[in-house]
């Protein structure tokens, strides 16, 4: 069965990009615009990969992976995605137990590699 | 007292009246310009912020299509989509260069030092460049160093500086120049660190030593201007060195390349 990737973004822009490079990789993608959709789409626990934007609309992204942990629900690995790389939030991310942070965006070769790098 | 005193101290007072309120009235623009200068700046934030999902989206698509994800392109194509990808990168960096700086001018910029190695990082920048200067024909060295001890300092804003600087010497050097990098140390106990960036480039006049430094300036601002940017690589880099108690200047000569040089106190841990 193929992996799948939960992608919890606003942008329907870059949702969009995401899902055509994820499919077309082989993933089956679900995505969540917001913290409660995100935490409703998780909640099933059957994501293995979720790529957390921080600044959604209803709250910050890490409150997602916080309360999928509580549940006991978290995905096998979470990478929280920024636009800016600072150390402060790099903490923040690393601490409420994301795997990772990338800085958007990343070029899509890279990109894969951590999701591989993830599932393996 | 007599008579031609009289008026004096009504006139006085009055003089007075005329000074407080003007006195008033500057405070009040004073703090008329910082609320203005500072809605400016939120705007560039947010503006700088909101640019980047859609131009993040255009590099994915094109970066999907380049890759041949979606089909095998043939070579005029794959070059095509590859200008895609070029050119957004480059106004991402672009952006990301306002943001940097809007940061630093709205204090938002703190240091997270560590112990590293400079000719490392020094080296580590020299080959990130290296296919940009190859394309030049340039060379980059690095020509001493190598006994230096271990700096405390904020790693990825040195790296930004140093890599400020390099990228500036591969852009104003023509085919076939020399950029070089050279470290030592000075001060009575030789506390502090000397980073020099030179190139064989076209070089800057007098005149202007003070003012590349200085945000949005650029020595050629015309539209028309051969080498584009957002004027703010320097003014950044300063702002960096400066956070770190150090200092930044240039010595040049048109038409005989130019030094860059900043310094870095050594031994001296900060938060």
């Amino acid at each position: 069965m193929a992996a799948r990737i939960l992608i919890v973004e606003d942008s329907t822009l870059v949702t969009d990009a995401f899902t055509v490079l994820f499919r077309q990789a082989g993933y089956d993608v679900e995505i969540a615009a917001s913290v409660a959709e995100a935490i409703e789409l998780g909640s099933a626990g059957t994501v293995d990969i979720m790529l957390l934007d921080l600044s959604l609309p209803d709250g910050s992204g890490l409150e997602v992976l916080e309360t999928l942990r509580a549940r006991g629900r978290a995905p096998h690995a979470t990478l929280a995605m920024t636009g800016h790389d600072d150390s402060k939030t790099r903490q923040a991310c690393l601490d409420a137990g994301c795997a990772d942070v990338l800085v958007k965006p990343l070029p899509i070769g890279e990109l894969l590699r951590q999701i591989e790098r993830r599932l393996a | 007292m007599s008579m031609s005193d009289q008026p004096e101290p009504a006139a006085q007072k009055k003089r007075l009246k005329a000074l407080e309120t003007q006195a008033k009235e500057a405070q009040r623009a004073i703090a008329e310009l910082n609320s203005r200068d500072a809605l400016k700046t939120q705007f560039l934030s947010n503006i700088s912020h909101d640019l980047r999902t859609p131009l993040a989206a255009i590099i994915t698509h094109a970066e999907i299509l380049r890759e041949g994800m979606l089909g095998e392109l043939n070579a005029k194509q794959r070059d095509s989509v590859s200008g895609i990808v070029n050119g957004g990168q480059q106004l991402l960096d672009m952006i990301d260069e306002i943001l940097t700086y809007v940061r630093g001018e709205s204090d938002q910029i703190t240091l997270s030092p560590m112990e590293f190695s400079i000719t490392e990082l020094v080296d580590q920048v020299r080959m990130l460049n290296q296919p940009l200067a190859a394309k030049k024909k340039l060379t980059i060295e690095r020509l001493d160093g190598d006994e230096l001890p271990s700096v405390h300092a904020d790693r990825d804003k040195l790296k930004h500086v140093l890599g400020n600087l390099i990228g500036n010497a591969i852009k104003f050097t023509s085919d076939g120049g020399r950029i070089w990098i050279s470290l030592s140390r000075r001060g009575k106990n030789a506390e502090e660190l000397v980073v020099e960036v030179g190139d064989t480039g076209r070089g800057i006049s007098r005149n202007n030593f003070e003012l590349i430094f200085r945000e949005f300036a650029q020595v050629d601002a015309s539209p028309s201007r051969p080498h584009h940017g957002t004027g703010l690589g320097l003014a950044i880099a300063r702002k960096f060195v400066e956070l770190h108690g150090g200092s930044i200047w240039v010595e040049s000569e048109l038409g005989k390349g130019s030094r860059f040089f900043f310094t870095l106190p050594l031994n001296t841990p900060r938060d």
